[in-house]
């Protein structure tokens, strides 16, 4: 209590200064409406920055809701994406197998696992038997062939890849309409193989191939891809590289296709099978 | 004493008056405002207590500030002009001039003594007031400028002040 009453009387002038003009300076800021409006903007600042930082500690805490939320919200749009692209398939492919006279049915699916880097790759979709999926069906976008239902279980189906050196179906040349069977050398998978086209006919870079619906699997004229380059090294025979439609790394919603009259169609074509 | 006392509140009085309904009038292109009432902090006696001293020049600014209605702008400069006086005057004095004694006016200190005094403690004022006005140092380099041209001029106006004043006695 002593040295405080000495400090006091020590630094009395220094104290008594302090004191009076922190009063004027009260008074400046409080009865001014400018340097109040200074001193209210500081205030509001500092208090602005601190809860800013406190919003920024606390969203931590929510992002986990957040991350539920926008996966909702994802969600609900690839559903409405879904259906918007189902409307437009339909529509195209109706236009294309116009001639099949609507033969076909198409059932949505998502990949759920894919691989383009092997010789004999394969897909998952998650639809199997509960849509009605069976073997040996077609499985399409609106911008070409994927591949031929290998395998179903109850609620998945696997997918033999057109990426896949198993794999042959039929196609043609649109422009002039001949057909030659169209498989993968298992090297790029950007790139296909249609062979078997006679060497009299007129071939040009650019041309697309499109399929043939010879098969009871696919409609036809769904295009798969352009001409890139050709050879006759095999006889008498083109060999056609071309171009696939089709990213297979970016593949998400397919179709599957189903051939209404499937059946009715085998049995006209080999009659011995139900001998 | 009491008679020292009633003289000084005499110049107290003339000096507001002066500077309310006279310099007040005066502002050259918002610049110049030529603040003669710092006199009366400049001829307080030499003997005044530091605390009084406070007191005087905190009740001084208030009463400017009142008939400016800047409520605390002036005396919290006037206040700090106070608390510099006293360093400022044994900063100036030499030894042989410390048996000052009286009113701190021209003739007791000499001319070239009491304009750098003047000049110093106006400055500091000035400075001060300048920069509560703005409340910030944004524009710092144009309220120097402001500074600066009202120091000379309010320094110009008390130094003749305290000349005419001396010539009277």
């Amino acid at each position: 209590m002593n040295t405080l009453l000495r400090f006091i009387q020590k630094y009395q002038f220094l104290l008594f200064f302090l004191l009076l003009e922190g009063i004027s300076i009260w008074l400046l800021a409080s009865n001014n409406y400018y340097q109040r409006s200074k001193v209210s903007s500081v205030t509001r600042a500092f208090h602005g920055f601190t809860s800013e930082k406190i919003a920024k500690g606390t969203q931590y805490f929510k992002l986990r809701q957040i991350n539920e939320q926008l996966a909702g919200e994802n969600l609900e749009l690839r559903r409405q994406l879904a259906k918007n692209s189902a409307a437009t398939l339909k529509y195209e492919f109706s236009q294309a197998s116009e001639n099949a006279d609507m033969d076909f049915e198409f059932v949505g699916a998502r990949i759920i696992n894919n691989s383009v880097n092997k010789q004999n790759n394969f897909l998952t979709i998650n639809a199997g038997k509960n849509k009605g999926i069976e073997l040996e069906m077609g499985v399409v976008t609106n911008t070409g062939v994927v591949g031929i239902v290998s395998g179903v279980s109850e609620h998945y189906a696997t997918v033999i890849s057109l990426l896949n050196v198993d794999f042959r179906i039929s196609a043609k040349l649109e422009r002039t309409g001949y057909f030659g069977s169209l498989y993968w050398d298992g090297n790029n998978y950007k790139q296909a193989i249609l062979s078997e086209i006679p060497q009299h006919v007129s071939i040009m870079k650019g041309d697309t191939i499109v399929t043939s619906g010879f098969s009871s699997i696919f409609p036809s004229d769904i295009p798969l891809g352009t001409v890139e380059s050709f050879d006759k090294k095999a006889g008498n025979f083109y060999t056609i590289r071309f171009n696939l439609i089709n990213d297979f790394k970016q593949l998400d919603y397919v179709w599957i296709v189903t051939n209404l009259h499937k059946d009715e169609r085998e049995t006209l074509e080999n009659p011995s099978v139900n001998d | 004493m009491i008679r020292d006392s009633l003289k000084y509140i005499g110049y107290f009085v003339l000096l507001i008056v002066l500077q309310v309904f006279v310099l007040n009038n005066v502002q050259y292109s918002g610049y110049i405002n030529p603040m003669i009432y710092l006199l009366f902090i400049l001829i307080l006696p030499f003997e005044i207590k530091g605390l009084f001293l406070l007191v005087v020049a905190f009740l001084t600014g208030l009463t400017v500030d009142l008939f400016m209605n800047t409520l605390g702008m002036h005396t919290s400069a006037t206040v700090v002009m106070a608390f510099t006086r006293p360093y400022v005057i044994s900063f100036l004095s030499r030894r042989t001039d410390l048996d000052f004694k009286g009113k701190v006016i021209m003739g007791v200190t000499g001319v070239q003594w009491y304009v750098k005094y003047t000049i110093i403690l106006v400055f500091v004022h000035h400075i001060f007031l300048f920069y509560f006005e703005l409340f910030s140092f944004n524009h710092f380099f144009l309220t120097l400028l402001r500074v600066l041209l009202s120091t000379f001029f309010s320094s110009i106006v008390i130094l003749t002040a305290q000349y005419f004043t001396v010539k009277k006695k």
